[in-house]
């Protein structure tokens, strides 16, 4: 009985739906070889389109429950990538709510935005320092000291390399080539170390004695490299080069004021009548009218170069 | 850079003391990579890299495996698709360097030009397809082709036996292929008289390259009597073949000769011919003998001719790989045959080394050797063994594909679920492995139920049933009984935790046959037992309103569910009833039992009749289900108290 029951039951599944299905083709052609009415108030049969019954789909319970306390985290989290509350087990909270607690990790947009470091915890950082060993070479010991490196690598050159994921590895920014010098490790005189500042320009930094050259107008970094040793090179047997119409150099050309060329000195020399440096307190005289000159017009550079005139002059000291 | 140094200040680079900078260390591109790589160990609670971590899209089920990483690779050759349609579109170069697989197909046709050139660069990357095209171009415009290109054409035509292979970039599937290569029926597939043999022909003096290559072809795709001929023609000739043409013939010398005696003196006469003209055999030679003798039936001889062999070219240094023990295993550990050890044998050999690809074979013998251990030897330390050699190391490469790799676990699972006790097979083996790296059929999970029932282990129960939902296992009428019984026969009286489990489990195992698809082709129907099984553990869990919808169920649908329950469910069903006061739902109860037949129908009635007040219209339904008499009982009843 039962047997029968069942079998019935499957044919009756399987013969039904076609025959509807054949109908309903049927009637279709005919009612498109008739006049389409617009149906105004159509009252839509529920029958036909009875809803779908929602299909549940089973999910796995988040994969944080299965975790051991003392898994490897290394090997969970093994590179960067988007915060997911499934498989990182902490119960992190981010945001804000007006009232109650900030919400937790789970469908939390505020997690996903920021980037985080979870594959970068301490114990990987060094499981990954000790794999890399191996590609490293020890550190040359005659180069113990900072002063040591930069006496024999005084030149310094930095450029960038660029990891991206896309197709092409190469990266604009990568040709960029900076090159760096103390001007004092160049072998210099007076007037070449004068017209080597006056050639760089700014590229000089007084304070730390520096001269930067960036390069980036080559299409690679080795070219750019080698165009800013070029640079460099150039520069300086230029700034040794002394050019004919550098001895019409005027005082006001000067970059700096020297009293022992100056107008000063020849009218202190014919008010004495003697050699300048034998008369006396000229020493002090000549540091302050340097710094009247060179500092520039202060209260203090005014005030010493006024004490000096008087004590060169053997005036009186005027009370302040 | 002298340049350079020259401009310095002498006072610094006046190097009083030397400087040694050590030389750079040497890697190649992926070297920092594969270093980074060796950190990670394998993550046992997450899927595989290739699908997405997270709860909604990790397959669960085989199945599921399968289709996301179809779906991916389809949406891959969808990709190839539009690219071959556009090439127009692909004509910029995203990359630098060039890619060339990011570059539009070559088309070739008769306006374009075509070159020898175009011949060979189509070889070389074997798109088989593509050089056929190139040559027919060649040939109506009467390009000259070198001898040394045609015949590395008629090469890859006879590797390939004139078809494309499947592009190496297909990951997933070859993985899921389910290829039985090796395994399948061997028939013959070669192409008589395609174009590798009009090649052939139009060679003057064929060489013997050309030879060996046709040869080789045909008795790879099993047309083995025409190689046959071949080879013969060539001796005649005084052509001497390559060591790889004597291999392929004894490969299909079981096509050649029927007896196996004769069989073996045609391999032996091969090997002998080999030997005169100086060949050095090597792997692939005693593969191909290997693989004659594990065709050659159960008798001691054969056994005794596998360990001659492998001796015997152990001396002449040719070490066998995991193919060739793959034969031997086939040899030894026949179904009908006695038990043979040789596996044993075999690890020792084998254990604790990383073993790279030398034959497509290899990927079997994890496959085979864990089926040894499980149907033939019955061994788990064995089988311990042969899990740890495949995790040593890459030897996981070896594994094969994806079909593969479940009928390894299917053995390894069955077997040390029978053999091992029940707690360690689970913490150790199910726990870790299930669901990432294997999901059990339903057959291991039969095995599993069936251990669980014999250990009485009913606190796995919750754990199996939610991973047999999550897999897919519950449309199986066999596993769902057989888990039904364990909860019934098994009851936690002292756990109340597990009793409510077991009352949801119950609970969930209805829904789903109640719930599940029309259409299915064959659904599960409920039997009486099952839903009484249901119905136990139900009142059980103290669930009246539920275990009432099962008994409207069975009295509802009593034509449809094949046989009848129990009789104690329902009787327990009565006493809740009585219990919660419930007299129409008893009555629909006991109407039940009535229709079943069961001969307590009256018991129960006048069960129910003394231990409650009924009112006159249950009285009547109770007296057209079980007789008249309760009527005058009652009569009688009322009569006493007025």
């Amino acid at each position: 009985m039962s047997v029968l029951a069942r079998a019935f039951d499957k044919g009756f599944v399987r013969s039904i739906p076609k025959s509807v299905s054949f109908y309903s083709v049927n009637t279709e052609r005919i009612q498109e070889e008739e006049f389409r009415v617009l149906n105004l108030k159509s009252t839509r049969s529920q029958n036909i389109h009875a809803k779908k019954k929602g299909y549940k789909q089973n999910v796995l319970p988040p994969r944080t429950a299965q975790m051991p306390v003392d898994q490897d985290w290394g090997s969970v989290w093994p590179g960067p990538r988007t915060f997911h509350p499934a498989t990182v087990p902490l119960p992190i909270r981010q945001g804000y709510r007006d009232k109650g607690a900030a919400p937790d990790k789970y469908a939390n947009a505020e997690l996903m935005k920021i980037p985080n470091f979870l594959h970068l915890t301490p114990p990987v950082v060094k499981r990954q320092c000790e794999a890399l060993k191996k590609f490293c070479t020890p550190w040359p010991k005659a180069l113990d000291t900072d002063e040591k490196c930069e006496k024999h690598f005084p030149i310094e050159v930095t450029f960038s390399n660029y990891c991206h994921s896309s197709p092409t590895i190469r990266d604009p920014l990568a040709r960029i080539v900076t090159l760096k010098i103390k001007l004092s490790t160049l072998k210099l005189d007076e007037h070449a170390r004068d017209k080597f500042r006056r050639l760089v320009g700014d590229r000089y930094d007084e304070e730390t004695d520096t001269f930067t050259i960036v390069t980036d107008r080559c299409p690679t970094k080795k070219q750019n490299y080698e165009y800013a040793m070029y640079l460099l090179t150039a520069v300086y047997h230029e700034s040794w080069e002394v050019e004919p119409w550098e001895k019409l150099k005027s005082d006001a050309d000067m970059e700096a004021y020297d009293w022992n060329n100056s107008k000063s000195k020849q009218t202190i020399e014919e008010l004495f009548k003697k050699e300048a440096k034998d008369v006396d307190n000229i020493n002090e005289y000549i540091s302050a009218i340097n710094s009247l000159m060179n500092k520039g017009e202060t209260k203090d550079t005014i005030h010493n170069y006024g004490l000096a005139v008087r004590k060169l002059l053997n005036l009186p000291v005027e009370a302040t | 850079m002298k340049s350079v140094f020259s401009i310095l200040n002498p006072r610094y680079h006046t190097a009083e003391e030397k400087i040694d900078i050590p030389n750079r260390i040497q890697r190649g591109p992926t070297d920092i990579l594969r270093a980074l790589e060796s950190t990670v160990k394998t993550d046992l609670t997450a899927a595989h890299y290739k699908y997405h971590d997270d709860p909604f899209l990790i397959p669960m089920s085989n199945v599921g495996k399968r289709t996301f990483a179809m779906a991916q690779e389809s949406g891959r050759k969808a990709a190839h698709w539009v690219r071959a349609q556009h090439p127009e579109l692909f004509q910029h170069n995203a990359a630098d360097p060039p890619i060339q697989m990011f570059f539009p197909k070559i088309v070739y046709n008769k306006d374009g030009d075509i070159s020898e050139d175009n011949l060979k660069a189509a070889i070389k990357a074997v798109l088989v397809n593509d050089a056929i095209e190139i040559y027919k171009l060649c040939k109506e415009k009467g390009v000259e082709i070198s001898p040394e290109t045609m015949i590395s054409f008629l090469e890859a035509l006879c590797y390939n036996n004139g078809d494309e292979p499947l592009p190496e970039e297909f990951i997933e599937e070859r993985w899921f292929r389910q290829s039985t290569k090796g395994k399948e029926k061997k028939r013959k597939t070669w192409k008589d008289g395609a174009l590798a043999e009009e090649i052939f022909i139009s060679i003057n003096n064929p060489d013997e390259i050309a030879y060996s290559a046709l040869i080789q072809g045909m008795s790879k795709y099993y047309q083995s009597d025409r190689a046959w001929q071949l080879f013969q023609e060539a001796q005649e000739k005084g052509i001497a073949l390559n060591i790889e043409t004597y291999n392929s013939l004894i490969r299909v010398s079981n096509f050649l000769k029927e007896n196996y005696d004769l069989r073996w003196t045609f391999i032996v006469d091969l090997l002998t011919l080999a030997a005169k003209a100086k060949l050095k055999p090597n792997l692939r030679t005693l593969n191909a003998v290997l693989e004659s003798l594990s065709l050659m039936g159960t008798s001691k001889n054969t056994k005794n001719l596998t360990l001659q062999t492998l001796s015997e070219f152990k001396k002449i240094g040719v070490e066998p790989a995991l193919s060739s023990w793959y034969y031997v295993l086939n040899t030894f550990c026949k179904e009908r045959g006695p038990v043979s050890w040789v596996l044993e044998d075999i690890l020792v050999e084998i254990e604790n080394k990383e073993h790279k690809i030398q034959d497509l074979i290899d990927t079997f013998f994890f496959v085979t050797a864990m089926d040894v251990c499980r149907n033939h030897l019955h061994d788990k330390e064995l089988a311990k063994r042969v899990n740890k050699l495949l995790h040593h190391g890459s030897n996981y490469d070896l594994i094969g594909d994806s079909f593969k790799e479940s009928i390894y676990y299917r053995h390894y699972f069955i077997l040390l679920c029978q053999t091992e006790p029940l707690d360690t097979f689970m913490e150790e083996i199910y726990f870790k492995l299930v669901p990432h790296i294997y999901v059990p059929e339903p057959s291991v999970m039969g095995e599993i139920l069936d251990s669980i029932e014999i250990n009485t282990a009913i606190e796995y129960v919750p754990r199996i049933w939610s991973d047999m939902t999550i897999f897919d296992h519950t449309d199986r009428e066999k596993l769902i009984s057989s888990i039904l019984n364990i909860m019934v026969n098994n009851h936690p009286e002292d756990k109340p935790d597990l009793v409510e489990k077991f009352g949801i489990i119950a609970w969930d195992i209805f829904t789903k046959i109640e719930n599940q698809n029309e259409h299915r082709t064959q659904p599960v129907m409920f039997t009486g037992v099952m839903l009484g099984n249901i119905l136990t553990l139900l009142l059980r869990n103290q669930d009246f309103e539920k275990a009432t919808e099962i008994v409207e169920k069975l009295d509802a649908d009593h034509q449809k569910v094949v046989g009848v329950p129990g009789i104690e469910p329902l009787k327990m069903y009565l006493d809740y009833c009585i219990r919660e006061n419930a007299p129409s739902k008893a009555i629909v109860c006991i109407q039940y039992c009535a229709e079943s037949g069961f001969q307590e129908a009256e018991n129960m009635a006048k069960r129910l009749h003394s231990e409650m007040t009924l009112d006159e219209t249950h009285l009547e339904k109770l007296s057209k289900i079980v007789g008249n008499f309760f009527i005058e009982q009652s009569l009688k009843k009322n009569e006493n108290t007025t």
